[in-house]
Order: C-alpha cells, then sequence, then structure tokens
C-alpha cells in the first residue's frame, strides 16, 4: 500500500531524511517512533503529497507521490500535527466541506458524514462550533474530518499528543477500530499506543530508519531483564554473598519488608544462571524465598536503546 | 471548477463570520460614502456619480488588504494551509476559490453603495450608464487588487505584514497612474530631468512613464468608468489578474519544496 525507497529531503543545509526505506501493506497499522526531530513529520508530509522529497521515490496506493500527486491524495486521510481545523466553522458544516473538497458524491455525503461522527463518537458536538470544543473532541474532529471519505490509507501525525489520560485511552480505542478497515500510519511518542493497536513498529531517529519490525521481535532483542528476587534472612549477609556470586552486578536493596529484602541483580550478558545462584545461596543459608522474578522488557527500553544508539553514531560520524 | 465552488462558498463563509471583514467593510462604506456622499450632493446641480467613483479606487487601496491579509496568512498562522493542500484539489483551483470569495464579499458591500445613485435619482434624472460602467470598472479594478493582495498573503504568516505589503504595493500600483498625483510629487517632469542629467535622451523618461501608466490599473479604470467598454481594457484586467492568481499559485507550489 505504501513503498518508500530511499526517500530524502533536506531543508536548506539541514538533512531531515538521509535516505529511508519501507514498506506498508494493506491493513497494517504501523507506528512510527522517533524523537522530536528524527524525521516523522517529514516523512508523513511527503506522503501526503504535502511535501516534495529532495531525493528517493514513494508511493501511496500504488501511486508516485511527485506525480501522481493528485491521485494520492485522494488515497489518504491525514491528521497533520496539532490538528489544525477551521475554529469559526460548526462540526458538521467542517466534516460536510472535507466531504464535498474530498469527493464524496452527494447522494453519498450524509451517510459518510454519519459514519465518520458514529465513529468518532461526535454526536454530541455536531452542532457545536469547533472553537467551544475540547482539545478531546478537536482531535476526535480532526480524525473524523481524516476518515470521512473512507481513505485506504490513514496517516495521523501524533493524533493523541496533548490529551489528557482518559482521552489518550479513548483516542487509541478509536485509532483500533479504524485499524480494522484502512491501512495506518500513526507517529506518536506514547509508546502505550504503540503497544496496543500497532501491528509493527518503525523507530527513525536522525533521518534513517533504525528499527522496523513487530513489537515483539524488538523487544525480545534486548538484553535480558534484571532478577528481582525477595529473600527473608538477614540483609548484609544476602548482600555480601550475592555480591560474592555475581561480582559488580548485584545488588541494589529495592526494599525491605517483614525481616524480607528485595534486591535487583544485574542480568548481565543474559546467559548467566542468575535465579538458579540465588536458589543455590538459599538452600545453602538456609533463608526463604518470598518471590523471584525478572523485570519486564518493554518497548520503551527498545526506542531508548535504538534511538540512543542512533544519535551517538551520529554524533561520532 | 466544482473545487474551487467549494472552497468559495466555505471562504465566503467564514467572511461572514469574521469579525475583521465586518469592521472593514463599514468602515469602508462609511468613508466611501461619507466623502462621495458629500461630493455628490453638495453638486446638487448635476446628478452625477463622478465624485464617487473618483474617489473609489483610493479608498479600496486602503481597505481591501484588510480584506485579503488573512486569506493565506491565517491559514498558514493555524495550519490548516497544509490540510487544504493534502486535498485532492489543484492549488489553481484553491486559488480562484478564495479569488472569488473575496470578489463576492466585496460585491456585497458595493451593492449597499446603490443606495447614493438611487438617491439621486430622486434629486435628479440619472444617467445610468456611467454608473453601471463605474461599477464595473471598480469590480475590475478590485479584481487587480485582490490579485496582488493575495500574493502577500501567501509570502508570510503574519497578516499584518499582509496587510502593510499590499497597501504600499497597491498604493504604488495606482500611485504611478495617476497623472496630477505625478505632477503633484514633481515626478512628471522629474524623472525625464534625471534621465537627461544622467547623460540619456530625456525620451527614455517620458517613455518610462508612459509604461508605469500603462502598467497602473489605474487608465484603464477610468476608461471603463466613462461607460465606455473597450476589448483591451478587459484583455489588461484579465492578463494582470491572471499573472498576480498564477504568481499566488506559484509561491504556495514553492512552499511544498521548502516545507
Amino acid at each position: 500500500m505504501i513503498e518508500v525507497d530511499q526517500l530524502e529531503k533536506s531543508y536548506g543545509f539541514a538533512r531531515a531524511l538521509k535516505g529511508i526505506s519501507f514498506r506498508v501493506q494493506r491493513g497494517e497499522v504501523i507506528g512510527f517512533l522517533g524523537p522530536n526531530g528524527a524525521g516523522k513529520s517529514t516523512t508523513m508530509k511527503i506522503l501526503t503529497g504535502y511535501l516534495l522529497p529532495t531525493a528517493g521515490r514513494a508511493s501511496v496506493a500504488g501511486f508516485d507521490v511527485v506525480e501522481r500527486s493528485l491521485e494520492v491524495r485522494r488515497n489518504i486521510g491525514y491528521l497533520p500535527e496539532s490538528t489544525p481545523l477551521y475554529a469559526e466553522m460548526r462540526v458538521d458544516d467542517y466534516l460536510r466541506f472535507c466531504a464535498e473538497i474530498r469527493g464524496v458524491p452527494r447522494q453519498k455525503r450524509n451517510v459518510a458524514i454519519a459514519r465518520a461522527v458514529e465513529l468518532c463518537a461526535l454526536q454530541r458536538v455536531v452542532g457545536k462550533n469547533i472553537v467551544e470544543l475540547s482539545k478531546g473532541y478537536r482531535q476526535r474532529v480532526g480524525l473524523a474530518q481524516a476518515i470521512v471519505h473512507e481513505p485506504a490509507v490513514l496517516i495521523l501525525d501524533e493524533p493523541t499528543s496533548g490529551l489528557d489520560p482518559n482521552q489518550i485511552i479513548e483516542v487509541r480505542k478509536l485509532i483500533e477500530r479504524l485499524g480494522k478497515e484502512h491501512t495506518v500510519i500513526l507517529s506518536t511518542h506514547y509508546l502505550q499506543e504503540v503497544e496496543r493497536a500497532c501491528s509493527r513498529v518503525i523507530i527513525i531517529s536522525q533521518g534513517l530508519i533504525v528499527a522496523d519490525d513487530t513489537r515483539d521481535r524488538l523487544i525480545a532483542q534486548l538484553p535480558a531483564g534484571a532478577v528481582i528476587a525477595t529473600i527473608r534472612g538477614p540483609e548484609p549477609a544476602i548482600v555480601a554473598q550475592l555480591g560474592e556470586l555475581m561480582p559488580g552486578r548485584v545488588a541494589s536493596v529495592l526494599e525491605r519488608h517483614d525481616g524480607a529484602v528485595t534486591v535487583r541483580i544485574e542480568a548481565g550478558d543474559g546467559r548467566a544462571p542468575v535465579e538458579e545462584g540465588v536458589a543455590h545461596l538459599m538452600v545453602k543459608n538456609g533463608w526463604g524465598l518470598v518471590a523471584i522474578g525478572r523485570e519486564p522488557r518493554t518497548l520503551e527500553d527498545a526506542f531508548r536503546r535504538l534511538t540512543l544508539q542512533a544519535s551517538q553514531e551520529a554524533m561520532h560520524a | 471548477m466544482r473545487e474551487s465552488l467549494v472552497i468559495f462558498r466555505r471562504e465566503l463563509k467564514s467572511y461572514f463570520l469574521s469579525p475583521i471583514a465586518y469592521v472593514v467593510g463599514v468602515l469602508f462604506l462609511i468613508v466611501q460614502m461619507g466623502f462621495a456622499g458629500f461630493f455628490c450632493l453638495i453638486d446638487r446641480a448635476q446628478a452625477r456619480m463622478d465624485g464617487f467613483f473618483t474617489l473609489l479606487p483610493f479608498v479600496l487601496v486602503l481597505f481591501l488588504p484588510g480584506l485579503t491579509m488573512r486569506l493565506w496568512a491565517e491559514e498558514r498562522k493555524v495550519g490548516t494551509l497544509e490540510l487544504l493542500m493534502t486535498f485532492p484539489v489543484r492549488i489553481g483551483a484553491l486559488v480562484v476559490g478564495k479569488f472569488l470569495a473575496v470578489m463576492a464579499f466585496l460585491a456585497v458591500v458595493l451593492l449597499f453603495t446603490l443606495v447614493l445613485p438611487m438617491m439621486l435619482t430622486v434629486y435628479g434624472s440619472l444617467d445610468w450608464s456611467p454608473v453601471i460602467g463605474g461599477y464595473l470598472a471598480s469590480l475590475l479594478m478590485a479584481g487587480a487588487f485582490v490579485a496582488v493582495g493575495m500574493v502577500w498573503s501567501s509570502v508570510t504568516r503574519d497578516q499584518i505584514v499582509a496587510m502593510l505589503l499590499a497597501l504600499v504595493s497597491l498604493a504604488l500600483l495606482l500611485g504611478i497612474g495617476v497623472t496630477w498625483f505625478l505632477d503633484l510629487i514633481g515626478i512628471t517632469r522629474g524623472l525625464p530631468d534625471l534621465v537627461d542629467w544622467l547623460g540619456m535622451p530625456r525620451t527614455i523618461g517620458i517613455a518610462a512613464l508612459d509604461v508605469c501608466a500603462a502598467i497602473s490599473p489605474y487608465r484603464y479604470f477610468e476608461s471603463v468608468a466613462r461607460g465606455v467598454i473597450d476589448t483591451r481594457d478587459l484583455v489588461y484586467y484579465a492578463c494582470f489578474c491572471g499573472f498576480f492568481l498564477w504568481l499566488n499559485a506559484l509561491v504556495l507550489h514553492g512552499r511544498r519544496q521548502k516545507g
């Protein structure tokens, strides 16, 4: 549905995109992640036909974004960053305007608008002026605008930025629902959004793609999580013996509770049998093992690792 | 064309929802009708609209920038321009739609000035053909001004800057065509003198003045306002508007390159 090939974009001397390539299949929901200034918005603006690339090619729904820009634009719905809207218009007037300009035929317009209103749960505000709406509602109007013509591809630039946690959850649910009917690319800072809704994650940093994979596989590439063990016994002896067993990696005491201590042991290269070692000490000293487990690894960790790596490489280069 | 109509409708509606447009419209009417009414009615012996149409170009220069300043600058500032330019619409259609919307709003404002010729018919018998010619000339001239104002609105996101640039450039465009103004500030003699002083034949200076007068919409306004519709005048206005609307589209297209 979307093909991007060695895409480059420079603003004057600043190179925002340094040759990125990726593909998106029909029905995929892609999370587009990256630090501020990584090139997410630039990529999206090129895909929507707003910006012209400096070099490379991109196509949406089989149409080249430069040569067949109008066809590309017919096949996309776009929510720009910060959700620009005509504040003085009423919600229904605005959606009608968008449907008209997008070429939704007259006889289908009412149905299309009603569908967008229902999907985005805008029934309560259709008759209001956009200027009166809360940020959450505005965001949903922006989304309704993007889907009113039932585009094949949805491009959403930070659809949840600036919303409160409840609104974020609502918008996220909406995106999940939209993902069933549309191919979606969304950029975001909120990684939970991606965890839930996206089938694949593309991480971009310094104008380059540093990862393009499913969430689970990105996490699997991370080093093993630290071991957290809660042990009943004398604290000094526990800390000392664990330190002897696994030098350098042990063991900050996180918590003391009811004569038990909770310690954190770095996993190191991931191959060292930490749990086994801990169990061995338990048996030898007659301590009680209250709980043991691994710290969960998250997409956040993968994101930090990959983007920091990229910015360090860029600094050395 | 269909897209232009959609843009036209939205834009016209937003004029009627915009306080600035009302302020500009009302102030325009007060100034134009105040002065022109005074001139026309004081000269009661003849029921003529000459005073009205002599004044109008200058008042348009003063007020039209207030109508055109928001057209692109506001959209750029709010960010809606980006969305607008990702709609499946050619840039030319956007430009034409907006242009027609300002013209329609202006036409509505000008409708209110019809009070004046109607009053004059009460005083005496008014010859309507120069009046109709005058209104046509005014609309053509306003179209030329709007096209220039729109270009300025597209180069900045600051409406005030757009307005000031439009004001200055329109005043210049008009000024170079107004003979009594050029006489007054001494250009009519000064420019040939300057050319002479530079050691070139005076005719170059005189030719330059002629070129200026040919560029300025003022002469064509005067000619149409007399009630004589000359194809050359219409061609001039079509070219003038066409050029600046094209320039407008070019500026907007340039934004896709720069981001």
